[in-house]
């Protein structure tokens, strides 16, 4: 088994890191910025897959609490109805979870390389050497020269600078995929969470080697901007979102302007949020937008079929408010 | 009701309890929790029928030749900061560096930034540099010649002591990169390889720069070896060098690329070079032209421990532990010793010392035929 991971994932990731630390100025720390955004952009489509996937399992919580309520006593019907439920909205309990296992190979890949490839002891350099392709190149390269600006890469953060960014992009990161749930138990699940795990990482950036929290930061930021232009600053904004932004304000000119029937603006109803639900000042009513715009019930009935339209065909695009 | 908030804190249990896994057990698998830690290889040195060499519990340890009984000094240990959230500790140093003897002086390299100068016989220390803090990492050994020990550091610098003191002897001579090589001492100068892919040969008395050799096409982590005012080393970018000794001018580069670095140090003996290579295979060339005599010879698996002569037969150990005799260009595997082998190789009276890895042993063999004389654990409980 060892020896299929080394070959198949390993070996490819490390060698890779190498050449291209030779093309990066011999920058060690460029490099593994460079090599996370690489593979992060490889990882793209299954990215967006799993969040996608998530995010329509998130729409479908209300549901599933009410189902929950409903056959509090009939576990085996309360699983049928689940997944009678899942099959017509055609989301599949697992579509979250099996991208982010098809990535975890390649996450630890990456973690092990630039572990390996810093090969502070001599231990670790001998060892390294067993991992080389046979490119000249790759031989003459090696050790890397593990200083980074403030850091060096194959010790841990004196300043603690670099700890505290992992925490704050994690957190960050996974304040804005917080789903918004009714459920107040599931909320307070997800609450902790939001503050484990950047609380876990920061201790581990403690502990490790500079180098691997300069990949966690970089990560971070790329999940940070993916997530942004799939589902917006999601629940970053929404706990401060008592005030209605500028931006708000616009939209809300805007829907008026849809619900008033102008033609003018039809174009843009997939990307209106609900209008029901933007009647007070603030947008967080405690349901999340995603599950406004799904829904869809507030459109006049000529201005479903536009949405609808443009949504096929602007799937991509990044939400506006 | 009571039940259901079981179940959320349950669930909630399992759900912290699986991540802490899945971190946990993706760090351990990545191997940075073990396997690339500093442990350390000295290698040993003979004097007087006594073998000295310095073991993984960072203890300088006195094996007498005649019957593999031993003696151990008190560990040197160093003081680690111990990270958040924990305790400063004390742990063994690693010694990397084959020990050295002069008058009744044992002298150590620790992979803690400091030279050590114990008593031969009551292994009790008598100096250490520098006194106070610690220079950067020492893999190399040190020599000693001319009232002097030298030695190279991670800081890239070369340092000469006096023996007797430890006081510092001429300014330290700064190269480029790191030096994690031993230094060789040749009549009156000191030869000595660094990362910055050069050898440079200083004067022992005043450590004035003689010259430089010309940059190789990668990091010279192994010592060079000196051979009728030749001086011969292997780089990491697979090509054995060799350089006048009296000016650093080039001589030849090897024609042939080897499959991996070289890490040992090489030895020429009788007008051959054998050069043993990370690839598994020793290269033996012609030390006037640096042609190839004949194929590499394979010794199936790496060889990172540099091999000794003794007699007319060149002795080499792989990383598996496979102890070979290369004779008249001919192998003969003289012992299986079925663990890992990484310190060099140290001979005396026909008898070759092998220092293992796994489980540290110290096994003494007949350099002819390979017949165990004696084998002893070199942990002190």
């Amino acid at each position: 088994m060892g020896a299929v991971w080394d070959t198949i994932i390993f070996k490819p990731v490390l060698n890779i890191l190498i050449v291209l630390c030779s093309v990066l100025f011999s920058n060690f720390g460029l490099t593994i910025i460079a090599l996370t955004i690489i593979i992060r952009g490889c990882m793209y489509p299954l990215t967006i897959r799993q969040l996608r996937s998530t995010k329509a399992m998130e729409s479908l919580q209300p549901k599933l609490t009410e189902l929950r309520q409903k056959y509090a006593k009939d576990k085996q019907k309360l699983a049928q109805e689940q997944m009678r439920m899942y099959k017509e909205s055609g989301v599949s309990p697992i579509g979250c979870l099996v991208p982010m296992l098809i990535q975890m190979p390649i996450w630890i890949a990456l973690y092990q390389s630039i572990m390996m490839a810093l090969a502070v002891a001599p231990e670790g350099l001998l060892k390294l050497s067993s991992y080389l392709y046979s490119w000249p190149v790759v031989y003459s390269m090696l050790p890397l020269d593990s200083q980074f600006l403030w850091l060096n890469l194959a010790v841990r953060d004196g300043l603690l600078i670099l700890p505290i960014l992992v925490g704050i992009t994690m957190w960050v990161q996974q304040k804005m995929v917080a789903p918004a749930n009714p459920d107040p138990k599931q909320q307070s699940m997800s609450g902790m969470m939001l503050w484990m795990m950047p609380l876990l990482f920061t201790f581990l950036s403690l502990q490790f080697p500079s180098g691997l929290a300069l990949y966690w930061v970089t990560s971070n930021i790329i999940s940070i901007v993916i997530q942004y232009f799939v589902t917006g600053w999601g629940g970053l904004l929404k706990s401060a979102a008592g005030k209605p932004t500028g931006r708000d304000k616009s939209y809300k000119k805007r829907i008026a302007q849809v619900e008033a029937g102008s033609s003018e603006y039809a174009d843009v109803g997939a990307d209106i949020v609900e209008p029901s639900s933007t009647q007070g000042e603030g947008l967080d009513n405690g349901e999340s937008r995603d599950e406004r715009q799904d829904r869809g019930r507030g459109y006049p009935e000529s201005l479903r079929g536009i949405r609808r339209q443009s949504r096929r065909s602007k799937s991509h695009r990044p939400k506006r408010r | 009701m009571r039940v259901k908030n079981n179940k959320i804190k349950l669930s909630k249990i399992l759900l912290l309890t699986v991540m802490f896994l899945v971190v946990t057990v993706g760090l351990a698998t990545s191997g940075c929790m073990g396997g690339l830690q500093p442990v350390g290889w000295s290698g040993g040195v003979v004097a007087d029928e006594t073998l000295f060499l310095g073991s993984m519990e960072g203890r300088l340890v006195v094996v007498s030749v005649a019957d593999g009984t031993r003696q151990w000094s008190e560990p040197i240990t160093t003081t680690s900061s111990g990270g958040f959230g924990c305790a400063a500790s004390s742990a063994a140093v690693p010694i990397y560096g084959t020990l050295v003897v002069a008058g009744d002086l044992v002298y150590i390299s620790g992979y803690n930034g400091k030279i050590y100068a114990f008593d031969s016989t009551s292994l009790q220390k008598r100096w250490v540099y520098p006194a106070e803090g610690n220079l950067q990492t020492i893999v190399g050994g040190a020599v000693v010649a001319l009232d002097k020990v030298y030695f190279g550091c991670s800081d890239g610098k070369v340092y000469a002591l006096r023996a007797d003191t430890g006081v510092e002897a001429w300014e330290p001579f700064q190269t480029g990169d790191k030096i994690w090589s031993t230094p060789v001492i040749d009549g009156e100068a000191v030869y000595i390889s660094s990362f910055d892919k050069k050898v440079y040969a200083l004067d022992a008395a005043t450590g004035e720069k003689k010259w430089e050799s010309p940059e190789a096409g990668g990091v010279i982590a192994s010592p060079p070896f000196v051979y009728n005012d030749t001086v011969y080393f292997g780089s990491f970018d697979r090509y054995l060098y060799a350089v006048d000794a009296t000016d650093g001018q080039l001589k030849w580069k090897s024609e042939v690329e080897a499959g991996n670095w070289f890490w040992a140090k090489p030895v020429v003996y009788n007008n051959t070079v054998y050069a043993p290579c990370l690839d598994g295979k020793v290269y033996i060339l012609d030390a006037e032209s640096g042609h190839e005599l004949i194929d590499a010879i394979d010794l199936g698996s790496s060889v990172s421990s540099s091999p000794v002569l003794v007699d007319d037969s060149i002795i080499i150990v792989s990383e598996e532990g496979k102890v070979y005799s290369i004779k008249d260009n001919q192998k003969k595997e003289l012992k299986d010793l079925e663990t890992k082998v990484y310190s060099p190789l140290c001979a005396s009276n026909g008898v070759v010392y092998v220092h293992t890895q796994e489980d540290e042993a110290l096994y003494a063999l007949n350099a002819q035929t390979g017949a165990e004389v004696w084998q002893v654990s070199l942990a002190s409980e």
